[in-house]
């Protein structure tokens, strides 16, 4: 079983903030792959009020010196109806796109879903269609070909679209899957935005493509809760 | 027990009442897969049912769902926010026609008009987020002390606003930018006696202000226009009398009393510094309708389920069974709250006849207009929006009331860089007229910037009289009205004419000699009406609330279970809206005791902090009053309530002018 990757809080890193969805039809583990990341338990029903807001969890990219933040963006439902808030989608840098190897139309419902991040999630957005419950290997239906056919057809797509299967309930692969979307991520374009000025600044406007301007923090991390004007911080 | 073992969680009010039956709220983003939540499920019942996701309703659902109770939340849009939505220009286009075939109900007399065609003016209908009741947020509100502690506040983005316009005699004035206590007390302009006359004012309206005298001298003059009370009792003079009512307090100097209109200029004053040198702030991205997105997000986090695109066709009484046009059919245990737009046709008879007849109602006109420049003359460095207000009779109309008007620029995500969206409103009640004030305004508004962008341009470059020839025979103001003929969308209703009295344009000294280069390119302007029960001073929202005098309290004949929420009110700012939540919050459960009563756990962001977390400094404002609390009853005057609002005041007091040391 993997082991989890805590934070390893790496005083020389730099901490990058990236917004990461969650995708798939209900009941194909979403949830649980994030929960086996985020926290390395599988089947802890504990009623929890953190998901108030979102998970977090940290990748560390060492030859880049750089620590990658996941802020984890659940559906909480949303997707049973197609309801989902639009901003959901909105400055999301990756996606988890996952289906269930047991089942061949959660497989094409997962792709429906990359169809829909098209055209509702911002460009460039990293893409990961992940395959769950590899734990039930025996009952495989869908195959590595089929994936990989899939993903050859997406060529010439302006995302970057990778794969993966994994189990949450073992947590075989669960953590390569955060590995391998952190480096597929733009680092050095955020590293240069750092150069740019901006350094330091743990704002969560930084995350996303929108405009600086008027930023006002509304506590992020702080205890104070003070609003910081992100000009003051710039 | 490990480090993320059940945590220990005072149970809900559900829980603690033995009489209702309590379902622990399903958490499926933690689901397991031992117990996988089924796709196929049936959902075949739901304690409470909500139509229409606009804010109220969202904060009801969020609350609700957190107190352990199970809501089906549906909309009969394919969006969400409902009345109080963020739109794009295409779903703006169907929303026009949808209101002008009375499929929208409370709203009324929608004008569309997109100049050009799709050569000349071209955009992307996507780019835009108009908000249909577009609001500001005071930094020191009982929404964002919700939005903090309801862990929402993560979801959304927040930019400051200082910047608060006044146009008089013709001309704007930006006394109130950036508003410190050095702009506004070393303003050369000030005499020294009217600088005096302003501190003593302002130490009365911050300092001891749960000083009984104080109060005597504010509830006496209970009946005292705001305009008269501080030119007689403070010996204020015009011009900051004008600014303290018309921006500060965003009222009027006749129609406002003093004590209201003294909790409007508090508000404002409290509200600077609580988090930075600015009084507001905005939403990026869109404003109400952005704000219902993340109480929904935080309500199916708690449980909720939502439905889009659905609508209530029929509801069984006494079998409590609710039918959808889905064709599905749920069991309703207690309560459907209904949302004014979204009153199924089988109850419109019984909220016309038993809940909104004896009930005075307010039309709030609207005129929201994409122009493609932004507006950064009007806006700080560093911000993206601005209050403009034109007081009553500074328009050539002489309007009766004040035009309000936000002004949100690209880097509010609301528009592209490079444009700009004004939203103005106004309550008169002469619709026509009311028309003509806001497209009176928005010229205004236009011939300002206008001058202002020609006069950065002309530093170096004069103006050459043929140019502004040639300009007069392009400049065709009628262009810039609404017209009947506006309306891109056949809707099959011919819409009132607006009276259109292009003749008589007066510009204001200062643009009357003023003739633009070149006009003002829209992409779009809508204009539009709106109906609400609510009273302009929210009076029977934040004090006296009752099945007498506000909607969410009225019980039908024949189906008791039915409760009816209110249209948006004409106020600007977000006040009230957390206190009719819990008012439908409290016909649900019986009280707002446990309205948002949530001990969010800290994530490992927060975890650290763990042992300061009480001392949450905005978690206490709420549950207080809001800050227009000190309105009074409009006959009797509760001696115990003043004294209990003013305690309140003084507990969350801060002074951020410092005017305690202030000398002069």
């Amino acid at each position: 079983m993997a082991s989890p990757q805590k934070s390893m809080n790496s005083q020389t890193s730099r901490l990058a903030l990236f917004k990461l969805v969650l995708l798939g039809e209900s009941a194909v583990g979403k949830s649980s792959i994030v929960h086996r990341f985020v926290k390395n338990t599988f089947d802890d029903m504990r009623e929890s009020t953190i998901g108030a807001a979102f998970l977090t969890q940290t990748v560390d990219v060492p030859e880049k010196e750089i620590t990658v933040k996941f802020e984890i963006w659940d559906t909480a439902g949303q997707e049973r109806y197609k309801s989902l808030v639009p901003m959901y989608y909105r400055g999301a840098n990756a996606a988890l796109c996952v289906y269930d190897i047991t089942n061949e139309q959660l497989f094409e419902r997962a792709k429906d879903w990359i169809n829909e991040l098209k055209k509702q999630a911002p460009e460039g957005i990293v893409i990961c269609l992940v395959g769950n419950k590899l734990d039930l290997e025996q009952d495989r239906k869908v195959t590595q070909d089929q994936v990989t056919e899939y993903l050859e057809s997406l060529d010439g797509s302006e995302n970057i679209v990778l794969s993966a299967e994994c189990s949450a309930k073992s947590g075989d692969g669960v953590l390569d899957i955060f590995n391998r979307i952190a480096r597929a991520l733009p680092l050095d374009q955020r590293i240069q935005e750092w150069a740019g000025g901006a350094a330091g600044t743990r704002s969560r406007s930084s995350t996303y493509s929108g405009r600086r301007t008027g930023g006002v923090d509304l506590g992020r991390g702080d205890r104070q809760l003070r609003l910081l004007l992100l000009s003051s911080c710039c | 027990m490990g480090p993320y073992g059940r945590s220990e969680r005072r149970p809900s009010m559900a829980e603690r009442r033995p009489s209702v039956s309590y379902t622990p709220p399903s958490i499926p983003h933690l689901a397991g897969l031992e117990k996988p939540q089924d796709p196929h499920l049936k959902l075949d019942h739901c304690d409470v049912l909500i139509l229409g996701t606009g804010l109220v309703e969202s904060i009801l659902a969020a609350s609700l769902s957190w107190a352990g109770v199970e809501v089906l939340h549906i909309d009969q849009n394919k969006y969400y926010g409902d009345l109080a939505s963020t739109l794009t220009v295409e779903q703006i286009k169907k929303w026009v026609m949808e209101v002008n075939q009375g499929r929208i109900n409370h709203f009324q007399e929608a004008q569309l008009y997109v100049p050009g065609g799709s050569q000349t003016n071209n955009f992307c209908s996507k780019d835009y987020g108009i908000d249909l009741t577009p609001k500001i947020m005071f930094a020191k509100s009982d929404l964002l002390a919700l939005l903090v502690k309801s862990r929402v506040y993560r979801y959304l983005e927040f930019q400051s606003l200082s910047n608060f316009h006044v146009f008089e005699n013709g001309q704007f004035n930006r006394k109130v930018s950036n508003t410190t206590k050095q702009d506004l007390f070393t303003d050369q302009r000030l005499s020294l006696t009217d600088k005096r006359y302003l501190m003593k004012f302002l130490k009365f309206a911050l300092i001891d202000i749960q000083d009984e005298e104080k109060n005597k001298l504010i509830w006496d003059n209970a009946k005292t226009p705001i305009g008269e009370f501080l030119k007689h009792q403070f010996k204020l003079a015009e011009p900051q009398i004008n600014e303290l009512v018309y921006s500060i307090a965003l009222c009027s100097k006749e129609l406002t009393k003093a004590p209201e209109a003294m909790a409007r200029i508090r508000r404002y004053l409290t509200s600077v510094d609580v988090y930075g040198p600015f009084p507001v702030m905005m939403l990026k991205f869109g404003g109400p309708g952005e704000i219902s997105q993340g109480f929904c997000r935080s309500a199916a986090v708690a449980g909720t389920t939502y439905k889009l695109d659905t609508r209530l066709i029929d509801y069984d009484q006494d079998k409590m069974i609710a039918r959808f046009s889905d064709g599905s059919s749920v069991k309703i245990k207690e309560k459907l709250i209904i949302s004014p737009t979204q009153i199924p046709p089988f109850l419109r008879a019984q909220y016309e006849n038993e809940v909104v007849k004896d009930l005075q109602e307010f039309y709030v006109t609207r005129l929201t207009a994409i122009i493609k420049r932004d507006c950064h003359q009007w806006t700080s460095d560093h911000e993206t929006s601005a209050i403009v207000v034109f007081p009553p009779h500074s328009l050539p109309t002489d309007n009766n009331e004040s035009v309000q008007v936000i002004i949100q620029n690209g880097g509010s995500g609301i528009c592209p860089v490079g444009e700009s969206i004004w939203y103005a409103q106004l309550i008169e009640q002469d619709l026509s007229r009311a028309k003509l004030d806001l497209q009176l305004a928005l010229d205004k508004m236009q011939m300002t910037i206008l001058k202002e962008e020609e006069e950065e341009e002309e530093i170096d470059e004069q103006p050459q009289q043929s140019s502004i020839d040639a300009a007069m025979d392009d400049v065709d103001y009628d262009d810039n009205l609404l017209k009947p003929t506006d309306m891109i969308m056949n809707s099959g209703v011919t819409p009132p004419s607006p009276q259109i009295v292009s003749s008589s344009f007066k510009l204001g000294d200062e643009l009357n000699s003023f003739t633009p280069k070149k006009p003002l390119d829209f992409v779009c302007k809508l204009g539009y009406v709106q109906k609400t029960y609510i009273k302009p001073n929210l009076v029977n929202v934040l004090l006296n609330a009752n099945e007498s005098n506000n909607i969410i309290y009225k019980t039908l004949a024949k189906n008791p279970n039915v409760i009816f929420s209110n249209m948006p009110s004409a106020e600007l700012s977000y006040d009230g809206v957390v206190s009719e939540t819990k008012g439908l919050f409290s016909r649900v459960t019986g009280s707002d005791e446990d309205f948002f009563d949530v001990d969010f756990e800290d994530d490992e962001e927060f975890g650290d902090d763990d042992d300061d977390t009480p001392a949450h400094p905005n978690a206490s404002i709420i549950g207080n009053g809001d800050l227009l609390s000190q309105v009074p009853p409009e006959n009797a005057i509760e001696s115990d309530d003043e004294d209990d609002d003013d305690k309140h005041h003084n507990d969350h007091h801060h002074h951020p002018f410092d005017v305690d040391q202030m000398e002069l």
